[in-house]
């Protein structure tokens, strides 16, 4: 998909969803101008097939579908080099988590996966514990992407170094942690969230 | 009857990692905070901030969970201190959005079903220490001066950007880490790095980001002459300390450099014991450069 060619016409302009966009992250996709100090800064730029400020040339073609189907969005750290440097106050970090909430609520087909599987489990472990356990993260992390092996060697120093705990307990008030998940499903499905 | 003026006094959320991976940042703030006199009582039954994955893909739920621990917060004296450079982040993150937003506040005060608290001032250890308690009563403290020691402050990401959020320090040439340990004494380098990012959360799911980019980072601090790297978030920690032999193999580099929490090193210098500072959680061992300068 990088590389098929882009057919521009007025029914390819999808504003709809850059719209969507810069409700969802609060800021303007319009705005940017291209100078691509973006890109120049990210740390991330060389694990991406589209840089930082090739993105948001995309949605301002229309061309999101590119966007969300490649794995540039799931490499962003973060990092918020982009927005402190933007000269034209484009807020990329908050537009790439507006672009991963499109692709995370559509199930979207995404290249990739394990950073929404980290993600999933991390989220998960809040709702069920109510904190992180770093140990059981890992564990069932390394189950569940079938890497069994990885990092093995660091596990038994960790926990001899008292960096690991083997066991946890929940949070006295995880209940009144579920119920925020549960009160957040519950206004998306009367819409009264995004 | 009213605490005198100069006495602090904070609540404290520590944050997951410092009761596992970072115990040792939590056990030297503590060490710390106790021999400055200054207060610190942990928020009960705080919960998770969320942290990057929240936010990545669900931003209400990150506003959410944050706004949660405010309310708890609310039942402890003090401003809220804060030692994860993430969790700081987000804290922060969320008093800025709410503040501003009316609809995104409405739509978490739902979630939560309360009302959503923004008084507290959340503050980081480093601007309790620089501003709250004074570099000048600092420097009356120290006792074991860590003169000799060459320090590379790494900041990382979260802890000055991006700038209308975390009000510590100017976004890309902050100096507060410098004046914090120059106060104790210490000799800081100068290095390109300081501020790039260390490859964060992918340690998890893509630790070959990791090991690209916090080699930069060593590659950069051994670069510029730093015996040891001084840092402020429990994530860079891991990054660069637990995960620097790996780093070392698939560079075919040695660095053998020790990364501390800001708390062991200011600890050290006002002369908590060392038992005390959690130096034996530390990865790569910081015991022989201690020695070497003549300060354990």
């Amino acid at each position: 998909m990088k590389h098929a060619k882009m057919q521009l016409s007025t029914e390819t302009m999808n504003v709809g969803f850059v719209r969507k966009v810069e409700a969802l992250s609060g800021s303007s996709v319009r705005r940017c101008f291209q100078c691509g100090k973006c890109s120049a800064g990210c740390p991330m730029r060389s694990f991406m097939e589209h840089p930082p400020n090739r993105i948001v040339r995309l949605l301002q073609l229309g061309q999101y579908e590119r966007v969300l189907a490649g794995r540039s969005i799931w490499y962003c750290a973060s990092c918020e080099t982009c927005s402190t440097r933007c000269p034209n106050k484009v807020d990329l970090a908050a537009i790439m988590d507006a672009l991963r909430k499109c692709s995370w609520d559509a199930q979207g087909p995404s290249k990739e996966s394990l950073v929404q599987l980290a993600n999933r489990l991390f989220i998960d472990n809040i709702k069920t514990y109510g904190r992180q356990y770093e140990m059981r993260l890992a564990a069932v992390f390394n189950v569940k992407s079938g890497q069994f092996l990885k990092d093995l060697m660091l596990g038994p120093k960790l926990i001899t170094k008292g960096k690991l705990k083997m066991f946890h307990s929940k949070n006295k008030n995880v209940g009144e942690v579920e119920r925020i998940f549960a009160r957040i499903e519950e206004m998306r499905k009367k819409g009264e969230a995004e | 009857m009213t605490p005198a003026k100069n006495i602090l006094s904070y609540s404290y959320y520590p944050g997951c990692s410092l009761h596992a991976s970072a115990q040792e940042y939590d056990v030297s703030t503590k060490g710390l905070f106790r021999q400055l006199k200054i207060g610190l009582q942990e928020v009960p039954d705080w919960i998770c901030c969320g942290a990057t994955p929240a936010h990545n893909v669900d931003e209400l739920l990150s506003l959410s969970l944050c706004a949660k621990n405010f309310s708890l917060a609310d039942r402890v004296e003090g401003d809220l201190a804060v030692s994860c450079a993430a969790c700081f982040s987000r804290l922060k993150t969320t008093q800025h959005k709410l503040a501003a937003n009316d609809i995104k506040r409405k739509q978490v005060e739902a979630a939560i079903d309360g009302p959503v608290s923004l008084a507290k001032p959340v503050k980081h250890l480093l601007e309790i220490l620089a501003k709250d308690y004074g570099l000048d009563r600092l420097k009356e403290k120290v006792e074991k001066p860590l003169a000799g020691l060459k320090v590379a402050c790494y900041y990382g990401c979260l802890l000055t950007r991006p700038p209308e959020v975390p009000e510590l320090d100017d976004s890309e040439a902050p100096t507060i880490m410098e004046r914090v340990i120059g106060a104790a004494g210490a000799e800081t380098v100068a290095w390109s790095h300081r501020l790039e990012c260390c490859g964060a959360n992918f340690t998890l799911s893509r630790p070959g980001v990791v090991l690209k980019l916090s080699n930069e980072i060593l590659a950069s601090a051994k670069g510029a002459g730093a015996d040891c790297i001084m840092v402020a978030c429990p994530l860079c920690h891991g990054n660069l300390d637990i995960r620097q032999k790996e780093i070392e193999e698939a560079s075919g580099t040695r660095y053998n450099m020790p990364v501390f929490y800001l708390t062991q090193l200011l600890a050290l210098a006002c002369g908590v014991q060392t038992s005390r500072l959690g130096l034996e959680s530390n990865i790569v061992s910081p015991m022989g450069l201690l020695r070497e300068k003549n300060l354990l």
